[in-house]
């Protein structure tokens, strides 16, 4: 495998980019590294008091259902509008010297899943401290954060190449983000949403995700296997397929750039 | 790959062409309005390399010559893989290292010291590699004493001291030089020169770009004349020169 082999020599490249991403990100901010965990946690005290006081979604230990699925969202949402615009942005350096071209996204896909780690730190404190507690079913865990991995890193090789030819794809990105946040059961019950409307819950792959980190972590239960199965199958087809397309495209990236 | 153990590049038939845009449509909006317009010859072809063919040994030193816009620099920068060609294939044999723009990846908030990791593991080194390597880097570059400030401190001088001798340490088989030899003081031109010497007599492979006859002359055994994206002539250094002054002075 020519792939892998090329990515390890070159893991030194990979990890200082890994970590120039997470220190830079926040640099010249007064809190720095702390808005990693500010931030989802913010966030979270806004819709913990909008969703059941304001809108009145009645689900016992609401800020623990919310934030189960709200920290793997957020997971996805930067990864993917951070790595759509990450080959264009390192333009520069594409352009001055040759590097194996996937390391960018995967990079940039890795920094977020290292920040997304951290911030599961949190929730696994509020989960504790909430007295909703840890069951066997969190074993599955890993595998969940496995597969959001491999199909964010399918999305951003496929996105970021081809934003290198349509700079829109990063505002259509965007609108699909606010779309997606809304057609993932991140703020509300799943079963809140009507009949005619169920099948969005199965062709979300962030649906069916957000609801197996939810069964696992709030309920204590089994994810429907049935359709987890079936998106850990169309990840991997993405991530194979997105793989290509990148490298079909990178010939000419320095060109377009 | 069906490369030769003692080739170090080898390029078939390989052709590139760079599209000119006058006006670039970027967006969606511009790519549907100008698809069906006459836009579509607007944007000329231009042929900068046709049909090359070249085999260039492990261990050799070749400069390629040719006045400007003759495509030397294309042709240097598809073996470094930057660019890819339209039409036939290049292979390259060996770790190969790029002294085309030197300093790339620099972050210019990053004392010396951590740029030279930076740039180093750009070049696919290893973080142990670099352990091993850092020392003798820092003293090549001569700078010592600002090693750790920031490298926007730096003179413009500075900076490209450290960036080629990042670039000429990081132990690579293949070294492609694009009008290189003209980094810093007189001093340090020399001290660059005599490395290259060293490199070339411990069998590395080294393909020059540049404009320097002198330099070529002292330097490489093998001189490839491109002329129009072409190779108009192929040989020993003194035979190809003689023939070069006397078409372009």
């Amino acid at each position: 495998m020519n792939v892998f082999k090329e990515l390890y020599n070159y893991r030194e490249l990979l990890k200082t980019n890994i970590k120039k991403e997470i220190r830079g990100k926040y640099k010249g901010s007064w809190l720095g590294v702390l808005w990693t965990f500010l931030n989802p946690l913010l966030m979270l005290a806004v819709y913990a008091f909008v969703f059941p006081y304001i809108l009145r979604v009645d689900v016992e230990n609401y800020t623990i259902f919310m934030i189960v699925a709200l920290i793997p969202w957020n997971f996805f949402t930067t990864a993917v509008q951070t790595g759509t615009s990450s080959v264009t942005i390192n333009g520069n350096i594409l352009k001055k010297v040759y590097f194996p071209r996937e390391i960018i996204p995967l990079s940039v896909t890795t920094s977020q899943l290292v920040n997304f780690l951290i911030t599961c730190l949190i929730m696994f404190g509020f989960i504790l401290f909430s007295g909703v507690g840890f069951s066997i079913h969190f074993l599955l865990f890993p595998v969940l954060v496995f597969v959001q991995f491999i199909l964010t890193l399918g999305i951003n090789l496929i996105l970021s190449a081809v934003t290198v030819f349509v700079n829109d794809v990063a505002h259509f990105v965007q609108v699909a983000m606010t779309l997606g946040f809304y057609a993932t059961p991140v703020v509300y019950l799943s079963s809140m949403l009507p009949e005619k409307f169920q099948w969005v819950m199965h062709i979300n792959p962030m649906a069916v995700l957000v609801e197996s980190y939810r069964a696992i972590l709030y309920y204590h239960k089994m994810p429907d296997m049935y359709w987890l199965g079936i998106w850990i199958v169309l990840s991997i087809i993405i991530l194979v397929v997105g793989y290509m397309i990148f490298k079909k495209l990178e010939r000419t990236f320095v060109e377009e750039l | 790959m069906g490369v030769e153990k003692d080739v170090a590049i080898k390029a078939t038939h390989v052709s590139k062409d760079f599209k000119l845009y006058y006006d670039k449509a970027h967006t969606l909006k511009e790519k549907l309005l100008f698809f069906s317009k006459k836009n579509k010859n607007k944007n000329d072809i231009l042929h900068v390399l046709k049909d090359i063919n070249l085999e260039i040994k492990k261990g050799e030193s070749v400069a390629l010559i040719g006045t400007n816009g003759s495509g030397k620099s294309t042709l240097l920068k598809l073996m470094t893989r930057i660019i890819y060609p339209n039409k036939g294939r290049i292979t390259t044999n060996g770790k190969l290292t790029s002294l085309l723009e030197l300093g790339a990846g620099f972050h210019e908030d990053f004392t010396g010291r951590e740029n030279i990791y930076f740039n180093a593991s750009i070049f696919g080194l290893t973080r142990q590699e670099i352990d091993e390597k850092i020392d003798e880097i820092i003293e090549f570059s001569e700078l010592k004493d600002f090693i750790d400030n920031p490298v926007r401190t730096y003179s413009s001088g500075m900076y490209m001291r450290l960036a080629f001798s990042v670039a000429i340490n990081v132990q690579a088989e293949i070294l492609l030089i694009d009008e290189i030899l003209a980094v810093g003081d007189k001093h340090f031109q020399d001290k660059c020169f005599a490395k290259l010497m060293e490199l070339k007599k411990a069998g590395k492979t080294i393909v020059i770009v540049t404009h320097d006859t002198d330099k070529v002359k002292k330097f490489c055994d093998r001189a490839v004349w491109l002329y129009n994206g072409e190779i108009r002539m192929d040989g020993e250094t003194n035979k190809v020169l003689q023939e070069y002054i006397k078409v372009c002075g």
